[in-house]
């Protein structure tokens, strides 16, 4: 029988900004509560006030502006998830599955060739479609992850497997992330080039 | 009956007592303040009528040897006769380095002894840009005065949204010397925007596309029920008017084979540059020409084609900016309901035009580009002042670049990446590379290239006061806090001790504090008296700020959130710091603030967690959509 986790379901960003611990926020409510608690803690709010409250709102609204990018993030808001229940990702981490790490060195080298090509937007744009894809995949399979994680924890307790899986599949949506950053960066030099 | 008067919570000071306030655009070309009067925010003219303050600058030598300063049209009419000691565009060497600024100017900068900063050598001594922009600042905060009839309560300044934390320091450094409070430093465009979004109430997604006299900003936003969000804003800190002048002028030393002209030459040359572009918006052809001594002249005819052919390449330059800023919202050209232009330079008929083909729709060009920044700057210091005139609106801005520190190997890891709303605190644990290490230095970059050297170095820390431990024990948590005005400040912490490492900062760019103290000294306006004297001031209204707030708090929640024990220390801290704040000793009254402060820190952020769940109340989420 495998390890049971405990998820940690108070004080947190999701009861911070008043919504049920998931994976799959409702953007809707989460950027109303974000505008409704920004209204009334925003440094703005506290530009007369004493240097003790101007320097708490500082910080008030910085930690709501990180819960709003990490909730409405969804590689941020699965490594958060993990680390409710204890789980922290570390850098060096290489536990990802080598025919994914294939794949990508195949996309990476790809993407470095585009610009000798004879319509290098036009390749880049098939390379950035397939990554994009990927990326939405991921977010879906996270997505089944934390929902079966998530009705487990309703009895306080989770599957540790489960939990592996939602690790390497961020994992990989890190390095699919860094890709689709770096495809976008190249878009930019290859305009710019134009 | 007379009726009980009630205060708003919160609202300490007499409710009905209108604090003045103003906006100002501190521009490279030209400088506004605006104010609100009776609802409607307006900008300030001077004694004869002009609304611009041309932001130039003139040093002189006055009657008793002593030095005075000409500020706006009449120093601009002297530009050319006395082009030395006559400062134009300042804003492009605010928060830069020598080599930045070099390009193109036709002043003598020196760089003293112990400071990074360059000085511009002129006939009342070398001058640092913060220092003439103060003397703009001035100038315009007795303006205000004159015609609000009082003291100023405090000022929003505007910046570039695409200004670095050194140019936005250098600018709050010369409100100081100036001797204005700020309220807030807010970017350009998003001011423009207040303007713009209160004048039409019209919500959704809103581009403002601002090229001023030597910056460019784009900024995308969204409105929503007086919420303005910045999605994106992207820029070019170092492009604008005066580069179309330039392009002009090269155009004219070549055509006219004119080598190495003498500065008076040279300042005769951007003038007429800037009066052939701006006559080339409105017509076909404009002659230039110029009187070059002993009686000869030069003239020759440019055509708005030709014109539009030497700019064209920098009015493309704007677009990548748009390109980066549409991406980064992750908004397509159809999500956009307006593109609004802001900026003398978009009064070109090219950049209008390049740049609604670019976003596929007419920009707006009926809002006046040159007072809007100042409009926007004046409502938002009315509301945070605490006027209250537009108690809902929010500006919720982002950091431009991204902050990043240095790695082995020359190379910038992102701590805090461009696009980011602020507030924003990050933290990042360090630890020893060597056994019995005690400190360490860090090197913080702004900008978005993966190595060191092609990033701007903002500053270096030096931790110190780390306990000795083997290699890789020590864990240094070091965290970086942009604040709302967009300015960077570093905490650090040992954890492993709890010890507090100190921090030394060295700007790589900017005054050091003691640079500013000692500006201040020399500042015609104060003496060592007055210095003193405003600082035991300062204190004391900021001690009959926490207490006035601290009474109010415990009014309102005193019995909700404190133990009676809880509320009785309070109170008694309360007592000591009136009775303190009334002797004359500043530092005393310092210290017995910070007192206070860590007395009442913990019902201050019990008040904070209050409010929050205030806010959500009532909004629980079956309400919504």
């Amino acid at each position: 029988m495998s390890n049971k986790l405990k998820i940690n379901t108070t004080d947190n960003y999701f009861s911070l900004m008043g919504l049920p611990i998931s994976f799959d926020v409702d953007k809707a409510v989460l950027t109303h509560n974000y505008h409704e608690i920004q209204k009334s803690i925003h440094p703005d709010k506290f530009a007369n006030a004493t240097a003790l409250e101007r320097r708490l709102s500082v910080q008030q609204a910085a930690q709501i502006n990180d819960a709003l990018e990490t909730l409405k993030n969804p590689t941020k808001c699965s490594i958060y998830l993990l680390s409710l229940y204890g789980i922290e990702l570390s850098d060096n981490d290489t536990s990802v599955d080598p025919l994914f790490l294939m794949e990508q060195m195949e996309l990476r080298e790809n993407l470095a060739e585009v610009a000798s090509k004879e319509e290098p937007l036009t390749e880049l744009d098939a390379i950035l479609g397939d990554v994009n894809s990927r990326i939405k995949q991921g977010k879906n399979t996270l997505n089944t992850l934390f929902q079966k994680l998530l009705s487990d924890s309703e009895k306080q307790e989770s599957d540790e497997s489960l939990l592996n899986e939602a690790k390497s599949e961020v994992l990989k949506m890190q390095f699919l992330n860094r890709l689709q950053e770096e495809c976008l960066n190249k878009e930019e030099d290859l305009t710019e080039q134009l | 009956m007379a009726l009980l008067q009630i205060s708003e919570p919160g609202q300490t000071s007499a409710p009905h007592q209108h604090k003045l306030a103003v906006g100002i655009d501190l521009g490279t070309t030209n400088s506004l303040v605006a104010s609100l009067k009776s609802g409607f925010a307006e900008t300030i003219a001077d004694e004869n009528g002009q609304h611009l303050l041309p932001s130039v600058v003139q040093f002189q030598v006055n009657n008793d040897n002593g030095y005075q300063t000409e500020v706006g049209y009449i120093a601009q009419q002297n530009a050319s006769n006395d082009p030395m000691n006559t400062i134009t565009s300042v804003k492009r060497y605010m928060g830069r380095g020598l080599e930045d600024i070099k390009k193109h100017s036709i002043y003598d900068f020196v760089t003293e002894e112990d400071s990074v900063v360059p000085r511009i050598r002129t006939i009342a001594g070398n001058v640092s840009a913060v220092e003439v922009s103060a003397e703009i600042l001035k100038s315009l905060k007795l303006r205000s005065e004159e015609a609000l009839g009082g003291d100023l309560t405090g000022a929003v300044i505007t910046v570039p949204a695409y200004f670095d934390d050194a140019q936005r320091q250098a600018t709050k450094d010369a409100a100081k010397l100036a001797g204005l409070n700020v309220l807030r430093l807010i970017n350009e465009p998003t001011a423009a925007a207040v303007a713009y979004g209160l004048d039409t109430g019209s919500e959704g997604i809103h581009v403002i596309y601002d090229l001023g006299g030597g910056t460019f900003d784009i900024s995308i936003l969204k409105l929503t029920q007086g919420i303005f969000e910045v999605l994106s804003t992207a820029g070019d800190s170092a492009l604008g008017g005066d580069d179309l002048d330039h392009v002009i002028t090269d155009w004219i030393i070549e055509k006219a084979q004119i080598n190495e002209p003498e500065p008076n030459l040279l300042r005769q040359i951007l003038d007429v540059a800037r009066q052939a572009k701006e006559a080339l918006s409105d017509n076909e052809t404009y002659t230039l020409s110029l009187n070059l001594g002993n009686e000869q002249s030069w003239s020759s005819d440019l055509s708005q084609q030709e014109f539009e052919k030497l700019i064209k390449p920098l009015i493309r330059k704007t677009l990548t900016p748009c390109r980066r800023a549409l991406r980064d919202a992750g908004i397509e050209s159809e999500d956009i309901q307006d593109v609004v232009m802001v900026g003398g330079s978009t009064r070109v008929p090219l950049v209008r035009q390049m740049v609604g083909e670019f976003f596929s729709t007419e920009p707006l060009v009926d809002l006046d580009p040159d007072k809007v920044v100042a409009i926007g700057a004046a409502r938002q210091a009315d509301v945070l002042v605490g006027n209250k005139s537009d108690e809902e609106m929010l500006l919720l801005d982002v950091t431009p670049l991204s902050l990043g520190l240095e790695t082995m190997g020359g190379l910038a890891e992102k701590v805090i990446h461009r696009n980011t709303t602020i507030p924003v605190a990050r933290a990042q644990e360090f630890t020893t590379f060597k056994d019995g290490q005690t400190a360490m230095a860090i090197h913080v970059v702004q900008g978005e290239r993966e190595l060191i050297s092609d990033c701007r170095s903002l500053a270096r820390f030096e931790l110190r006061g780390i306990p000795p431990m083997v290699a890789g024990a020590a864990r240094i948590r070091v965290t970086f806090q942009i604040d709302a005005d967009g300015l960077l400040s570093v905490s650090a912490r040992e954890e492993t001790s709890g010890v507090e490492s100190s921090i030394q900062v060295k700007p790589s760019y900017g005054l050091s504090d003691g640079e500013i103290e000692s500006m201040l000294k020399d500042s015609f306006s104060y003496a060592q008296d007055d210095i003193d004297a405003r600082k035991l001031r300062e204190e004391q209204v900021e001690a009959s700020r926490v207490v006035e707030a601290l009474n109010a708090a415990l009014e309102e929640d005193g019995e909700k959130l404190l133990s009676s024990e809880e509320q009785a220390e309070i109170r008694q801290t309360i007592d000591e710091l009136v009775e303190i704040a009334q002797q004359n000793d500043q530092r005393t009254i310092k210290l017995k603030i910070e007192a206070v402060d860590k007395v009442t820190a913990e019902f201050a952020q019990r008040r904070m967690d209050a409010s929050i769940n205030i806010a959500l109340a009532g909004q629980r989420v079956d309400d919504i959509n």
